[in-house]
Order: C-alpha cells, then structure tokens, then sequence
C-alpha cells in the first residue's frame, strides 16, 4: 500500500478521497487508475473514453508534475508516488 | 490621496493596506469577464475595497434560476441586463467609484477593447472557450489573470502572472465539456472571494499569490488543498513556440 491516488472534485464523489494502493502489476499509471476506476463503472466513464484512453481534459498529477495525457499510457508509478487525479471544474 | 469620506468609508482595511496601498486600489482598473455567480461576489469586494474602476461585462438577462447564487441581482432584477442591474448595485455600494457595465458578447474581435487599459482580468466565465480567449489577452498585454471556476461545492483557483506563472492552458489545456452545472451560492462566494483577495494583494503588493498554485476547494469536505503547477514549455498559448512567445522574443 504504498501509492496516494488523490481524486478532487466530481471525481472524489465517484471513489473517494486519498486511496493507498500498490503498484500495479505491470507498473502503469494508466493501469494503476483504470484498476481504481474500474470498481464504479459511472466514475470509469468520466475518467476513460470507449478505447479505454484518458479523457482529455482530465488532470493527471504524479509527484507535483502533470503528466501529459498523451503520454499517460507511458508513464510508470512506483513506491511513494503521489499521484493526483481531477477534472477542472467549469461553471461560474 | 484620500479624500476624509474615503478614509471613513475604508477606515477598517487602512492599517492592513496603509495610504499607499489603498491609493493603489483607487488608481487600479479591474476587468470582470462575467456578472454571475463568480462575478457577483468579485464584482461586490472589489467595490466595497474601493478598486477605482470596474469594467463588468455579461451578455444576459437576469432569469430567476441566478438567484441562488448571483448574488448581483435581486428578484425585481427578473428580466433586465445584468449589467444593469450590477451597475446599479455596485453604485449602491460604493459611490465613490466607477463602474462601467458592458453588455456585450466577449469575442476574439472585441475582447482587447473591451478589456482596454485594465489593470488585472477576473475570470469570472461560465465557459472555457471564453477563458481561453481572455487568458490569451491577458498574455498577449501582459495583464494579470484572476482565474476561478465552480461546480456544486467544488471550485478552483489561481493566480496567471504572464511571462512568470502557468497559464490557464498550461494548467488546463483542454477544456470540459459544456454542462449547466449546479452550483451552491456560497461556492461561488468561496472562490470569488478568493479571487477578489488576490486582486486586493496583487494591487497592494501584499502577501504571496496563488502563483503557480491551483486551489482546489471542496465545500462538501470542507477542505482546501493545493497542487503545484508549471508553465508547459509546449504550451498552444504561453509556450516557447507560440503565437505570445514570438510576439515577445
């Protein structure tokens, strides 16, 4: 249980607030939040589109760096992470 | 300097702001990019503050679903512009400034004219086409950028100092899709005053801006956390090959 996925805003209604968890098997981002998401199907689809990619206009946040969305299907986790998960909210 | 009904009015901000500062906020002029839920409580501390001029522009008419939360208008408001309206209450607040209320569309042909000699750009929109528009503004005039939005009892915040800070795309490069959001009242009270806040400090030269740090506030835990953010080098708006950076290189 080494990993902080940290979910704000609409997302943190749909899995909560900081979740600990290992690394995925395969060591992947990408994995470590589908793996998550995959427990609430309506949080799945605010997060992934149909080919299981991020929306893009999610925030994806590992250690204090955002992480390109584009390159989210490259990005590894490891122990200690943080990693931070968020739409931006657009109302006014 | 301060006339003696000014320094009454602003008797209990003076210590905090000292002549200096509070001249500073007479001589400032603040661009407000909406009049809603965002705008209203902006709009209203800034007024009250004592900010010298105040653009404010919307394009609608008060309907009665704003009155939760836009906090400018009143039920006799049904009906008018809103820019009417926050004229009209702004003035009721504070008489010793100005206030001019545009009602007009913010377009990419109109938007540097109507934010004119501003001194600072609150982003008070409903949409992010048009946030991107005036984050672009801002950069291409080298104009501070107030930037909030909520949804429900959540809400974010920062700071755009162009040239220094991320921008609103470097931050948020691509933009939600369009939904009528609810909103509490009091989020938009929350964020807003925030934004106002950082205005007040900004103006002053007070404090620490929420430079390179976007607040996300979250009413139904009641809690407040921060993530650092940084400029994208390959940023479409700020970054090293766009259209601001040949303008300024």
């Amino acid at each position: 249980m080494t990993i902080k996925v940290r979910f704000f805003a609409q997302f943190r209604e749909l899995f909560g607030t900081d979740i600990l968890t290992d690394a995925p098997p395969d060591g992947m981002f990408i994995s470590l939040i589908a793996g998550i998401a995959h427990s609430n199907p309506e949080g799945y689809n605010a997060i992934f589109d149909k080919n299981g990619a991020f929306l893009e206009f999610v925030i994806l946040m590992k250690n204090g760096k955002r992480i390109d969305n584009s390159d989210a299907a490259a990005t590894t986790v490891a122990d200690d992470d943080d990693i931070a998960v968020f739409p931006p909210v657009a109302g006014g | 300097m301060l006339s003696p009904r000014e320094r009454g009015r602003y008797m209990r901000q003076l210590e905090l702001l000292d002549d200096e500062g509070q001249e500073r906020l007479k001589a400032a002029h603040i661009f407000i990019g909406g009049a809603g839920g965002l705008g209203s409580p902006v709009a209203i501390y800034l007024a009250a503050a004592g900010i010298g001029t105040i653009t404010i522009v919307d394009r609608d008419m008060v309907d009665q679903t704003n009155l939760n939360r836009q906090i400018l208008h009143v039920d006799r408001d049904i009906g008018r512009d809103k820019t009417a309206s926050a004229e009209e209450h702004l003035r009721a607040i504070n008489p010793d400034i100005t206030v001019r209320a545009i009602n007009a569309t913010i377009r990419r042909e109109n938007a540097a004219d109507l934010v004119g000699s501003a001194n600072g750009i609150v982003d008070a929109m409903d949409n992010f086409g048009t946030r991107y528009l005036l984050n672009d503004i801002a950069l291409a005039h080298r104009i501070p950028f107030f930037h909030g939005a909520v949804h429900g009892f959540y809400g974010q915040a920062t700071t755009i100092i162009p040239d220094t800070t991320a921008c609103l795309r470097c931050i948020v490069p691509a933009a939600p899709p369009k939904e009528t959001t609810q909103v509490i009242g009091a989020t938009a009270g929350v964020i807003g005053s925030l934004q106002a806040t950082e205005v007040i400090k900004y103006l002053t030269g007070r404090g620490r801006l929420l430079a390179n740090r976007l607040v996300l506030w979250d009413g139904m835990q009641a809690k407040a956390d921060e993530i650092v953010v940084e400029r994208n080098p390959d940023c479409p708006a700020c970054g090293d090959r766009s259209p601001h950076k040949r303008r300024h290189t």
